[in-house]
């Protein structure tokens, strides 16, 4: 009955995945600013999703198996990791590579990314753990014992990892509609960061309803610089033009003027934000969420049960002994 | 309770005493930090006092601590297994006691290795501290943070083979939050701020102790049965 059941669901995963794999060349449009990288959302933030699914669900049986003592749910403990481990690689794969080509960057220490660096440590050292611990019931309790402890640490990343960079090139916006990107607010000479680029506002010149800003944009290391002009309507209340940064493709956007003290506030718009505006990308990407999620269920349960087979064998061959 | 405290320091003593005679981790952590604060100086000399010199000095005092911590506190519960005396223990004393003890122990020799590394930067790297005591309270939490995080994961280690190598690996995912937080926090007393700017990572690294304190003292029992 379990061996059918795993049948259909490999067959309607299939299906399912194809389809998402489908829609997400054919079907859904190019978004404006990132080109067809862009389409690689659809696949990289299902399976971060999926990693740290994977990691409260280890971190769960993990606690089970403390508190029952049954083999299983160590297995399962394990299983869940080992797909955590490989989701993880997919995540942070398809993330590098969206970023070196939207970006110019591989790597930026984002706080997403010092957050799923860190899972993969955990991960590597629970499999480090399991490999250096000879008698099995041992190795279940400790690792158990670990996973469970590094769970513990892990909120205190989501405190800890804004601060490691000024920046983050994930483009918040989309995904949690009430989170916010700051933004620096400037009056006419001083100077700001955004991300790793100073800004210096040169001047604001109001032309009828829109407010040009000059803004001077200088390279780290003030290697080069350049100047933006990106306006701002007043009446409208909203920016119109939003020059991109030189070598970038993320833009420069005025979110809002105070014309009584003579400042802006200035922001980065990563492209990206609003990716999810589009009736057909939402349903693709809700599709290969649950997709993903499916999938990492699907791996989960046969690991699960070849694990369970291997541990029988052994048993078998200790008492033929 | 009076039974707890007076185990607890029975396990101290006794690890003390220990200690004492061979001094194993000890010198290993004195030696790691003077050849670490000697690399240092030789390497990068008197930085100065600029907001980017701060930041190297706050990384590099915090890499030495942390890589001798590594080194040297898996020490008191590799030396039971070593020596195969965790059974008599485990036979004398509670676990929460042993866990106490040797947590107690494990801080005692950081306290050590923070006064040893810290002179020898002061003395060596000419570091000049603007606000002792913001520096001195981000010392003591970050050492304390160190020391809940990776006791228990010593008891864990000393049951494997390939001890030293594996307690870094599995401590140092752990650890990052501390490490983040203590080396700006750091870099901010070095420079003289005051101490409401320090006051955010303070109060993250004692949430941090409360809860790598309690989780540890919850799972250490099965460790130490297993």
């Amino acid at each position: 009955m379990t061996l059918r059941l795993t049948q259909i669901a490999r067959i309607l995963i299939g299906i399912w995945m194809t389809g998402v794999v489908l829609a997400m060349f054919l079907w859904i449009p190019q978004y404006e600013g990132l080109g067809n990288a862009g389409r690689i959302m659809i696949l990289h933030v299902p399976t971060a999703w999926v990693s740290v699914l994977a990691f409260a669900v280890s971190a769960w049986y993990s606690a089970m198996y403390l508190w029952r003592g049954q083999a299983v749910d160590d297995d399962r403990a394990l299983a869940a990791a080992e797909c955590g481990m490989l989701f993880t690689i997919l995540a942070t794969v398809t993330g590098a590579i969206f970023s070196q080509v939207v970006w110019g960057v591989y790597w930026n220490w984002d706080p997403r990314q010092t957050s799923i660096f860190v899972l993969m440590l955990i991960y590597a050292a629970l499999f480090a753990l399991r490999a250096a611990i000879e008698p099995k019931e041992q190795q279940r309790k400790l690792s158990a014992v670990f996973s469970l402890f590094a769970f513990v640490t892990v909120p205190f990343l989501i405190f800890v990892a804004p601060r490691m960079a000024d920046s983050t090139l994930h483009p918040n916006c989309a995904f949690a509609p009430n989170s916010s990107c700051d933004g620096i607010t400037l009056r006419q000479g001083s100077i700001g960061l955004l991300g790793d680029r100073k800004v210096q506002l040169l001047a604001l010149e109001e032309q009828g309803d829109t407010v040009v800003a000059r803004v001077q944009v200088s390279e780290p290391g003030l290697t080069s610089e350049a100047v933006l002009e990106p306006t701002f309507d007043l009446t409208q209340g909203e920016s119109v033009v939003e020059p991109t940064f030189p070598g970038l493709r993320y833009r420069l956007v005025v979110q809002s003027v105070d014309p009584a003290n003579g400042t802006v506030l200035l922001n980065i718009h990563a492209p990206g934000t609003g990716i999810l505006a589009n009736q057909r990308t939402l349903v693709t990407f809700l599709a290969s969420l649950g997709g993903f999620t499916a999938l990492f269920f699907w791996i989960f349960s046969i690991r699960t049960s070849l694990l369970g087979v291997a541990w029988l064998l052994e048993q078998r061959e200790v008492a033929h002994l | 309770m009076k039974l707890l405290f007076q185990a607890t320091w029975a396990v101290l003593r006794k690890d003390l005493r220990s200690e004492l005679r061979t001094r194993y981790a000890l010198n290993a952590l004195l030696l790691f930090a003077v050849s670490a604060a000697t690399a240092v100086s030789l390497g990068v000399g008197p930085l100065g006092s600029g907001s980017i010199a701060v930041s190297v000095q706050a990384a590099l005092l915090w890499v030495a601590l942390l890589f001798a911590a590594l080194n040297g506190l898996a020490r008191s519960f590799v030396q039971e297994e070593e020596r195969r005396t965790s059974l008599a223990l485990r036979l004398t004393a509670p676990p929460l006691a042993v866990y106490l003890g040797k947590l107690l122990f494990n801080l005692v020799l950081l306290a050590l290795l923070d006064l040893v590394t810290t002179l020898l930067f002061l003395v060596f790297v000419r570091v000049s501290i603007g606000n002792i005591g913001l520096f001195i309270a981000l010392l003591l939490l970050g050492s304390v943070s160190l020391v809940t995080a990776t006791t228990l994961i010593a008891a864990i280690i000393a049951r494997a083979s390939f001890k030293s190598g594996l307690f870094a690996v599995l401590a140092f995912p752990l650890l990052v939050p501390v490490l983040v937080v203590v080396i700006q926090g750091t870099a901010l007393a070095l420079r003289g701020d005051p101490w409401s700017a320090g006051l955010p990572m303070l109060q993250l690294l004692l949430a941090y102790i409360v809860v790598t304190f309690v989780a540890s003292s919850m799972l250490f029992p099965v460790v130490w049965e297993a």
